[in-house]
């Protein structure tokens, strides 16, 4: 079958690119800033126009001011928050809180701890009254916390056959350091999760507990309600635990690596059709001056689909449906960490060839087109991120995790603006440590082993164990065992978008 | 206390070559949604080329006479946009969302390759898009515990010769058989415009777009002999219970279960969408209630529909099996509770709280440019209906507890169930799941 008319021939299609209109101008929305009678800080942007309104309370301790022997607690007890309250049982809660439209949700993250509801602006009031029942008194029953616990063993064990999350556990255990948080995953490991009750995850909330830390974000269409008379009179007479108030706080996170050189650590995984790869090291916490210059020199190196390392992994080679790379800024230098999945056949040619891109970013300058592309589409997605509440207030509870001013927000895409080639190289250069980069690979090591041990890429250790059991540690140092689960934590505010083709699990829809 | 949900307002016409254009103004934000959805999915599919539908969506982001490879992209993303496609049974999307002076940007690239796309075909494109499909295909079936349930899924619950007997990801042996002339044919048949519609929702000026719309889409010619697919029709119900046991390198077994449900566009497919809120919507609904709260043989469940409308569609759940407990118990529990939506009335409460979070959810989704013109797509693609945009939300809130007592009946039975049983191929030492002698009665105890 063929069409009538040759588009091109008959001059029907226009050939050229339409030049853009004037940009209409945009602001992030305005906000105010209260700080209640007992210390608590409120922030609230009235949104018109946006009747799903988002709510969070926001206690910055998380899994990383933890003790090692309780690894899991924060995350534990953050489940187990609206598994009863004084005044509601678990199912009470749920179906008052259904009544109302609303979803109330608590988590825990590295950096903090959150309590989040959204629900239509009509009934924000009641819905916050949830909100503080399960803040001011939780119960921690021990049969619901002992529930969430052997289900967070068994997710666990689920974690050992998914190739994504072993190797993601196995990576964080390999580059960083026994003594780190770090290296382990912030819901815990088998070993200290079996150790958990209700009793260590309610003195780890009642650590946390502290008003004048806390901070309550409120963004929606408001419509002239008063949320700091309703936060005045549902919170605003909270005082902070004495457990907060002694509460001996690490100002900083041990965030060293292991600092092992190269190290390329294969886990066997009989038959797997898939390799999949992390290349990375400890990379740099939240708060850095040359922010803006590392965001750009991500969305460069493989933040943008036409990234130099997704170009050449995918659209050039054709070795993955996507390939990524990043770093997971948190209060301390969270890992940075290049990924992909490729078939079998081609592991060690992809995994040279993402070492190659790393070592060419180092090397080889941006170009100018390269810059104008992450520039413009960092400063022109920024407004494309806020248009929920929940958005609104993420990105707000993530400067109070912080510790970062509304600036942040405010004049952030005139700061990306600013930044130049020089300052990319730079960050680049003072970032990025190829030399020093693990390799960590899950996959089925008979079809590549001779390959990759002729590489000569570093230290290898093969680990052939395939029973589903925890993996050790290096063979020859101290890294406990590892496991992780993707960190969903509230800090999740001041990041970067996500662009490009990350690949998503989805419900049957096959993305591009 | 019901919530007022903003109502969408639209227009809806056609060029002279058959495009469907549907346009939203929305002056909240300063950014645009545009939307492409064309009437073609794996549905269309010839035998032995499964997969292509998906394969060629891959292939519309490789250029065309005026876009190199993967500038598409790059354009898109360098205005400040976000882009992607999917591809699913009854239809393929294309859609972009960018800043609202950009929208002519968005315009001219899907028309250009809607028009033009053929002129950029290589051979080398084509086989570099397959390699990245297979590493989809395995990313997200193959290398994936319990990877295969939607295959299967699918597989058993349509018939063989049925187009939605196969997965749109299809096979690698005919991902590998697809061929240019394939490309070029498929191209020419359904990427018309009389077989697509183009929603544009955001902060535009209607009679501004209309202009655009002509002048970038207005010449591309139609395809006046697109073959019609067929009869689809099905039998509402198996006849038969069918039932698969699949060794998986898999910690946990766990149960998938499936029926054929009515159409998408059947009000009794909205009353099963309720019922699926009421069964495993929440912490409190009434699997996780009973599998995962209350008897704690299951670490998690979940129930839900997925709507076609060629035939029937599906409703499919899992649950997940708790070390030490014996699959058989967990499907059975599974099975009454399913079950009893078919012979107790759901109480008022029950329904007023699905109902209030339905509306909530619709809320939040229709707060994004996006979404909204996603949805105007799909309503008038499959339905000939931009307008169920303001109507689906009053079609769930209509549905009664009696319409989910007749549903469930229809649905929920033997004959009509397809269990899938997910075991391990290497079980644990521990593990007393696979031993259907196991002490049952401890474990009830102590979960009680």
């Amino acid at each position: 079958m063929s069409t009538a008319v040759d588009p091109r021939r008959d001059g029907v299609v226009v050939a050229e690119r339409p030049a853009p209109g004037t940009p209409r101008p945009y602001a992030f929305p305005a906000v105010s800033k209260t700080r209640l009678s007992n210390g608590l800080s409120m922030v609230v942007a009235d949104l018109p126009g946006r009747p799903l309104v988002s709510a969070a309370i926001v206690l910055p301790t998380g899994a990383a001011d933890e003790p090692d022997s309780l690894a899991g607690s924060a995350v534990l007890g953050a489940r187990a928050l609206t598994e009863g309250t004084e005044g509601f049982d678990a199912i009470a809660l749920t179906e008052a809180a259904e009544r109302l439209g609303a979803s109330l949700h608590a988590e825990s993250g590295w950096d903090a701890t959150s309590i989040s509801v959204d629900v239509p602006a009509s009934r924000l009031e009641p819905a916050l009254e949830l909100l503080a029942e399960v803040l001011l008194h939780p119960t921690f029953p021990a049969s619901e916390v002992e529930r969430l616990r052997d289900e967070r063993l068994n997710d666990l064990l689920q974690a050992q056959a998914d190739p994504r999350r072993r190797a993601d556990e196995v990576f964080i255990g390999t580059i960083y350091d026994g003594a780190s948080p770090y290296h382990r995953p912030s819901g815990g490991t088998r070993e200290t999760v079996e150790r958990l009750d209700d009793a260590a995850v309610r003195a780890g909330y009642r650590r946390a507990l502290d008003p004048a830390r806390a901070t309550l974000v409120v963004a929606g269409d408001l419509g002239g309600q008063d949320v700091v008379r309703m936060a005045e009179r549902l919170v605003g007479s909270w005082a902070a635990t004495s457990e907060a108030a002694a509460a001996d706080r690490a100002a900083v996170v041990n965030d060293s690596s292991a600092g092992t050189g190269r190290v390329v650590r294969v886990v066997h995984r009989p038959g797997s059709v898939q390799t999949e790869i992390r290349v990375g090291h400890p990379g740099l916490p939240r708060r850095i001056p040359d922010y803006h210059a590392v965001t750009l020199m991500s969305a460069i190196l493989c933040g943008l689909f036409n990234s130099r390392l997704n170009m050449q992994l995918r659209e050039a080679k054709g070795y993955t449906y996507g390939a990524g790379a990043g770093f997971d800024m948190r209060r301390g230098a969270g890992p940075f960490t290049a990924r992909a999945a490729v078939n079998t056949d081609v592991t060690v040619p992809a995994v040279l060839d993402t070492l190659a891109e790393l070592e060419r970013m180092r090397d080889t300058s941006v170009t100018p087109v390269e810059l104008a592309a992450a520039r413009d589409f960092l400063v022109g997605v920024f407004p494309l991120r806020f248009e929920t509440a929940g958005a609104v207030v993420g990105a707000l509870a993530g400067l109070a995790v912080h510790g970062l001013g509304l600036d942040e927000l405010v004049d952030y895409r005139s700061r990306i603006e600013a930044v130049d080639v020089d300052a990319i190289d730079t960050a680049a250069r003072s970032h990025l440590h190829v030399d020093r980069a693990a390799v960590v690979l899950v996959g089925d090591v008979d079809a590549f082993g001779p390959s990759l041990e002729a590489a000569g890429l570093g230290r290898l250790v093969i680990e052939r164990d395939d029973t589903g059991a925890v993996p050790g540690p290096l063979p020859d140092q101290a890294v406990a065992a590892v496991d992780v689960e993707p960190d969903a934590g509230p800090t999740a505010g001041a990041e970067e978008p996500e662009p490009g083709p990350a690949p998503e699990p989805s419900g049957g829809d096959t993305e591009a | 206390m019901s919530i007022s949900i903003p109502s969408v307002a639209f227009t809806d016409e056609r060029l002279d070559n058959g495009l469907r254009v549907i346009v939203a103004e929305d002056h909240l934000a300063p950014v645009v949604a545009v939307n492409v959805w064309y009437g073609v999915g794996s549905k269309h599919e010839r035998p032995g080329k499964t997969g292509f539908a998906h394969l060629f969506e891959h292939v519309m982001f490789q250029g065309s006479a005026h876009v190199a490879k993967a500038e598409h992209i790059a354009l898109i993303q360098a205005a400040g946009g976000t882009m992607n496609g999917t591809t699913w049974l009854d239809r393929t999307n294309y859609f972009e969302t960018l800043p609202a002076h950009q929208l002519d940007l968005g315009l001219w690239l899907e028309a250009d390759r809607m028009a033009t796309l053929l002129d950029a075909l290589s051979q080398e494109n084509l086989d570099n898009q397959r390699d990245v499909v297979k590493n989809e295909k395995r990313w997200s079936y193959d290398n994936r515990p319990y990877g295969s349930w939607q295959e299967k899924l699918q597989a058993h619950l349509y018939p063989a010769g049925h187009p939605y007997h196969h997965s749109t990801i299809g096979s690698m042996e005919d991902l590998d058989a697809a061929s240019l002339d394939d490309v070029k044919e498929f191209f020419r048949t359904y990427y018309a415009p009389n077989n697509a519609v183009l929603s544009i929702v955001g902060d535009v000026d209607t009679a501004a777009v209309r202009a655009s719309v002509s002048r970038y889409f207005g010449a591309i010619p139609p395809n006046p002999s697109i073959p019609p697919l067929g009869d689809l029709s099905l039998p509402p119900t198996l006849g038969e219970q069918i039932r698969e046991v699949v060794m998986d390198k898999v910690p946990l077994p766990r149960i998938y279960v499936g029926f054929r449900a009515p159409m998408y566009g059947d009000p009794r497919l909205d009353a099963l969408d309720v019922a699926g809120q009421i069964l495993a919507g929440g912490k409190g609904s009434r699997l996780n209630r009973r599998l995962v709260r209350d008897e704690r043989i299951a670490q998690d469940v979940a129930l839900f529909t997925l709507g076609f409308v060629g035939g029937a569609s599906i409703c499919a759940g899992w649950a997940t099996v708790r070390p030490g407990v014996s699959v058989e118990r967990v499907e059975r529990a599974f099975h009454e509770e399913v079950e009893r939506l078919a012979v107790e009335p759901v109480s008022s409460d029950e329904l007023a709280r699905a109902f209030a979070l339905i509306e909530a959810d619709e809320l939040g989704a229709l707060q994004r440019v996006e979404e909204r013109a996603d949805r105007l797509s799909m309503y008038a693609t499959l339905f000939d209906d931009p307008g169920l945009i303001d109507r689906m939300l009053p079609r769930y809130l209509s549905v009664t507890a009696e319409r989910i007592l007749e549903v469930a009946a229809a649905t929920f039975r033997a004959v009509n169930r397809l269990v899938l049983t997910y075991l391990p191929e290497q079980p644990r030492a521990d593990d007393a799941s696979l031993e259907p002698s196991e002490t049952e009665d401890e474990t009830e105890e102590e979960a009680a």
